[in-house]
């Protein structure tokens, strides 16, 4: 897509000039070279240096704060992979985190390969061949690879987390060894041809198996499936629903409780969960029907919660570092004994961060925690 | 006002509201509920020893909850007609309980608990809506912690702590200093009761919030380093589209008070562009900054945090110096914007008047003041964001087009 066509797609050319995005900006507080407001201001006006070579590209988070407080709704995170998906053409790219495996992962993904990706659940619930209901359990294997023995970082927590909930509201989900990456991170990287491929794998797979509601945890597996496949594959023949909006639900209708758990907790709101998918009060909901549970809120919560500090595993750098390390103080600061985090990306990221500090500070998955909470 | 509510020819109905209406330009039937004040306003002299009587207090509205009232009271001093009224959602005797101090202290009887609403029929050749506007509802925009933050106020509570007649007589007092004094006269009585029920920790609490509480009152009385925010829910597509028209002139006008008020006052106003148009108001914003040291800032405030001390820490991009900067401030004024007022819809179902996008009375450039049904007209901020002067001017302007109406009893005249 050219510049124009981009500009014209994202709302950019309301552009008021205010400085809302700048101000409001996790990167730009501690990166002052790098300024949504001036990288529209570039695309608009002067266009004496070329906007897709511009190395801030790679930097933004695309967590979207800019975004939902820009007075003219210019779709911020939008207009930035518009420009990726451009720069990739023209074969530029930012600096992939972790030298690139990730990325490299979800390529060979969108060839055919044999993967095992139900041999865990197996071992701890109960899955089904065929059913209504899929759970997408996204990437979260993949990451434990790289994680596990380096950290004792034990990522598999999240979706046994989430087996578990939905065995004991009686769901038997199914889970298939052909399931993809959603593609989310390709996406974000600008890497829209290997995306659409991904897309197409798992649509292809979860329409053949015939489910009808796709249940998540991951919550950029489920925005990407939910506002991003549509448009790539069409209408998708199943609803993808969050398990946080599923389980607020039965505990609602009085069909989960929970054991005591005496904790005092905060809660980081993942981007794509929160500000971009409007889930922001199940988690809490969920965590406050734990008995002896006290949640405390941060300073940024909700609609303003701060990222994780790096996405898609790209441009992971100390400016990131710095925006965990502030994230982790504001926890501290409001006398969280754990932060519970439901991205499996955020908890990684600040758990990096939280090996530099001397804190007795826990990070925890909510799946985790509810699973271990719940009352069979 | 006061000259409106004293001429022989203009009959005010206040704390009344239409309901219901038809008929055609030159003859209008209206029907007005009247409201019971609980009071027979051909009696009261609004001498106000009931007030001072009546034991139950409530938050005083006007002063937007920074003191109290009573339960029988006067919106305002300057209000018209000058009686007083009785709260029924508060009042004990209404409420089914025992008290009546009013009725026994009111020497001219004007005190009626059994007074009913009443209807009123009129019958007008013309009808002129200014049902004026509401503040918008900062709460809407949650970074800027408006009602989470109490330092952070609307304008208009700004104006009423800069009044003589307000809250705090004119003085600049932080609004936490406020609530905190306020705090500061119940808590001993709460510690009393905690050493009387002997609750240990409670009282040890109780007694660390009131050092806490001293300890602040006594450091950051007055405010005075300000922070102005403009376009709060105006020129911003996700609540008003539109720009408010008087912020600008306003923010600078309650700036430049505050420093005559406290000299040391030092204020900062943020803004996207500073619209000062209008006969004298370039010359204005020029003075704020040149006579009372007001610093005008180009960049719309990102978000408002608060440090331990509760001062509100402002974040922006200076986007002149391209810097993204943190200050921090005595107190946050926001320049809320014009909103529709709530009961619009209503009054133009009943009258039959067509609103524009924006929940105003739709009128059009040529005809400024009509509605679209003829004999009826629309003046002020009922219409779009006005300021004073315009205000003023359009009153006079729809006083005079139905005048025209009922002198020519509807049928057009020639011009």
């Amino acid at each position: 897509m050219n510049l124009p066509d981009i500009v014209d797609r994202t709302g950019a050319y309301y552009c008021l000039d205010c400085g809302i995005c700048t101000g409001s900006c996790p990167v730009s507080r501690i990166f002052p070279d790098f300024s949504p407001r001036l990288m529209v201001e570039k695309v608009l006006v002067d266009q004496e240096e070329n906007p897709l070579e511009d190395i801030n590209v790679w930097a933004c988070l695309s967590c979207g704060q800019c975004s939902v407080r820009c007075p003219s709704e210019i779709d911020y995170p939008e207009f930035v992979r518009l420009i990726r998906e451009e720069a990739v053409l023209q074969g530029k790219t930012g600096t992939p985190a972790h030298r690139g495996l990730f990325q490299t992962i979800m390529r060979m993904q969108t060839m055919d390969v044999k993967q095992s990706k139900t041999e865990w659940a197996r071992e701890i619930g109960n899955i089904s061949t065929s059913g209504d209901v899929y759970f997408f359990v996204g990437c979260a294997p993949f990451f434990d690879v790289e994680f596990h023995d380096d950290w004792g970082l034990d990522m598999m927590d999240s979706p046994r987390g989430s087996l578990k909930l939905l065995n004991a509201v009686g769901i038997d989900p199914v889970i298939h060894d052909d399931e993809r990456c959603c593609g989310h991170d390709l996406f974000w990287n600008g890497d829209t041809e290997n995306f659409v491929k991904l897309a197409r794998k798992n649509v292809e797979l979860i329409r053949s198996l015939g489910c009808k509601q796709v249940v998540f945890s991951c919550p950029e597996g489920y925005m990407t499936f939910k506002n991003r496949y549509p448009e790539f594959v069409g209408e998708l023949g199943f609803e993808p629903i969050h398990l946080y909006e599923l389980l607020t639900r039965e505990a609602n209708s009085g069909k989960i409780k929970f054991e005591p758990l005496e904790t005092r907790l905060t809660y980081h709101d993942p981007c794509r969960l929160g500000r971009q998918a409007g889930i922001l009060e199940e988690p809490r909901e969920l965590l406050k029907a734990i008995p002896g549970v006290e949640l405390t809120e941060m300073e940024h919560n909700r609609q303003s919660g701060i990222c994780c500090g790096t996405s898609a595993w790209m441009n992971c750098s100390a400016c990131s570092k710095s925006i965990q390390k502030k994230r982790i103080e504001e926890a501290i600061s409001v006398g969280a004994e754990t932060l519970v985090t439901a991205c499996p990306k955020c908890r990684a990221h600040l758990s990096c961060a939280l090996r530099d500090m001397e804190t007795p500070l826990q990070i925890r998955d909510l799946n985790e925690i509810l699973a271990q909470a719940i009352k069979l | 006002m006061l000259d409106v509510g004293r001429h022989p020819k203009i009959n005010v109905l206040a704390y009344s509201e239409v309901v219901d209406f038809n008929g055609e330009i030159g003859n209008f039937n209206v029907k007005v509920r009247r409201k019971p004040r609980y009071i027979d306003a051909s009696r009261c002299t609004a001498c106000g020893a009931c007030a001072e009587k009546c034991p139950t207090k409530v938050p005083n509205e006007f002063n937007f909850g920074f003191d109290d009232r009573k339960a029988i009271y006067k919106d305002y001093a300057q209000g018209i007609p000058s009686v007083f009224t009785i709260d029924p959602d508060h009042c004990k005797v209404i409420l089914g309980g025992k008290c009546g101090v009013c009725q026994k202290v009111c020497q001219a009887k004007a005190v009626d608990y059994e007074q009913k609403e009443s209807f009123v029929d009129l019958n007008v050749a013309s009808v002129i809506v200014s049902t004026g506007y509401e503040l918008f509802d900062a709460t809407q925009i949650p970074e800027y912690g408006y009602g989470r933050m109490p330092n952070v106020i609307s304008s208009l509570e700004m104006e009423r702590l800069l009044s003589a007649g307000g809250p705090t007589r004119g003085h600049l007092s932080r609004p936490s200093v406020i609530y905190g004094e306020k705090r500061l006269k119940e808590l001993p009585k709460l510690i009393k009761k905690a050493e009387k029920d002997q609750k240990e920790d409670q009282k040890q609490i109780l007694e660390q919030e009131m050092k806490r509480i001293e300890e602040q009152v006594h450091k950051y009385h007055t405010a005075k380093k300000l922070a102005f925010i403009q376009c709060v829910g105006s020129r911003d597509f996700r609540f008003h589209k539109y720009c408010s028209n008087y912020c600008c002139m306003h923010s600078i006008k309650e700036a430049i008070i505050a420093r005559e008020h406290e000299h040391e006052t030092e204020s900062y106003i943020f803004y996207m562009d500073l619209r000062t148009v209008g006969k004298g108001f370039e010359e204005y914003k020029v003075r704020g900054a040149e006579v009372s040291g007001l610093k005008y800032i180009r960049g719309r405030v990102a978000e408002i945090l608060q440090d331990e001390e509760m001062n509100p820490v402002v974040y922006y991009e200076d986007t002149e110096k391209r810097q993204v900067v943190g200050m921090t401030f005595d107190m946050v004024i926001l320049a809320n914007a014009c909103s529709p007022s709530k009961g619009i819809r209503n009054i133009s179902e009943l009258l039959g008047l067509e609103l524009d996008e924006n929940q105003f009375v739709r009128t059009s450039p040529n005809n400024p003041l009509d509605t679209n049904v003829p004999g009826i007209f629309s003046c002020g901020c009922a219409q779009g964001p006005l300021d004073i002067p315009e205000s003023v001017a359009q009153a006079s302007s729809a006083a005079a087009r139905a005048a025209e109406v009922v002198m020519t009893e509807g049928l057009p005249i020639a011009v």
